[in-house]
């Protein structure tokens, strides 16, 4: 039977890497951007469009290079989030109700920010 | 030289500097994108907080694995610099951008000036692991192990409080001074949403001297609280459309290469003559954010 300290010591491992992978998938997306935006001679300075949620699948298929930047952009913003996400789920298989309740709480202020943005003009 | 290829490199250059110098990137990136490239204050902002998020997360994917971030401490904390960031994104749109960049113009003269003082330090405290960043963190806490200590002692009470604090200790360390780590934490919210920072110059000494955590870990765990911290504002920057995907995918890619070369570099480097000329760099930089925010 694996004792407490090898459980916790396990958990932070596993969100270590979680971390270390959706960081380096955001890394490879903006770097396809990146290179599409170059091979595109498309100035940075030249503003970049709004995301655009709803063309995405047809932007990715035709290579637009703002798709790719922003769903690195999106992956990197994901990335702490999934953290804390994966935290809640390792610390409620753990029984830990208080870290919990932290998790939560977090994702909800996290939330309370998108519904901010988009509430005040 | 184009544009794209400037922006890569000037990304690269602040990522090496600021691993090499242990500043997080946001507080070389606003700069180089505001005086740099002409973008507005909040639009370089928003980019340097994806940068930030970005060097952050794969650093606390290393710490963790490692086992040196106080994971438990580092989520409990990072609730109230959510809440920070969270007030500091929203407020930052109705602050005129001369303000912000007088507040940052302040930021930067503060570190540079904290620098030039851990300039004239014996050499031997650097290569025990302590960066600039963090000795200008322990200046800005000045005397507070004396005050937490005096706290520590008249308030060791048992109940829901000393029963967390003994749940987020570390094998070798207890934490202190809860109250204190709140606020402070909180604070570093709002400064990072405003400024586009990590806010580490606030949250080690915070852990370390106020809080009782050893400096390795807090840093660690600092490192682990600034990817929330600035993903909270971030996504008010991102659905307020202040991140421009052509400016951030370049910068970020930049930084993240200078940041995973200057960690490597850090021990190889004689950082006293680097030091001098951030500092005089620092203050030049200081003085343009002064006058674009007053002009």
């Amino acid at each position: 039977m694996r004792s407490t300290q090898d459980r916790a010591r396990d958990f932070d491992r596993r969100i270590g890497r979680l971390l270390i992978v959706v960081t380096y998938v955001a890394v490879v997306l903006l770097t396809i951007g990146v290179v599409l935006l170059v091979a595109a001679g498309i100035s940075p300075l030249a503003g970049g469009p709004q995301l655009d949620l709803g063309r995405l699948v047809a932007d990715l298929v035709a290579l637009s290079p703002a798709t790719f930047l922003w769903l690195g952009i999106l992956a990197v913003i994901a990335t702490p989030v999934s953290r804390v996400i994966a935290a809640a789920i390792g610390f409620a298989r753990l029984g830990d109700r208080w870290m919990v309740g932290v998790a939560v709480a977090i994702l909800v202020v996290i939330a309370l920010g998108v519904v901010s943005a988009l509430a005040i003009p | 030289m184009d544009v794209g290829l400037t922006m890569l490199v000037g990304g690269f250059a602040a990522g090496v500097f600021g691993s090499l110098l242990g500043l997080g990137g946001g507080i070389l990136i606003v700069p180089l994108l505001t005086l740099g490239f002409g973008l507005d204050l909040r639009s370089a902002v928003g980019v340097s907080l994806v940068c930030v998020i970005m060097t952050s997360s794969a650093a606390a994917g290393v710490y963790l694995e490692r086992h040196t971030a106080n994971l438990r401490l580092g989520m409990s904390l990072e609730l109230f610099t959510a809440i920070g960031a969270l007030v500091g994104g929203s407020i930052a749109f109705f602050i005129d951008q001369r303000a912000l960049s007088v507040a940052f113009a302040a930021l930067l003269a503060y570190v540079a000036i904290s620098m030039a003082r851990g300039g004239g330090r014996d050499t031997d405290e650097d290569e025990e692991g302590e960066s600039d960043a963090e000795h200008a963190a322990h200046e800005a806490v000045g005397s507070a192990r004396l005050r937490a200590s005096a706290e520590t002692a008249g308030s060791a009470t048992v109940g829901t409080r000393a029963a967390f604090l003994a749940s987020v200790a570390g094998p070798d360390y207890q934490v202190r001074n809860l109250g204190t780590g709140i606020v402070g934490a909180t604070g570093a919210g709002v400064a990072s949403a405003l400024l586009g920072i990590g806010g580490g110059i606030v949250k080690v000494p915070l852990m370390h001297l106020a809080m009782g955590v050893p400096l390795r870990v807090a840093t660690a765990t600092s490192n682990l609280m600034i990817g929330i911290t600035a993903a909270a504002s971030g996504v008010i920057y991102l659905l307020r459309g202040e991140i421009d995907p052509y400016v951030a995918g370049p910068t970020a890619i930049g930084v993240f290469l200078g940041a995973t070369v200057g960690s490597r570099l850090a021990h190889r480097v004689g950082l006293r003559y680097l030091r001098w000329l951030f500092v005089v760099v620092m203050l030049y930089t200081a003085s343009q954010m002064l006058i674009r925010g007053i002009a």
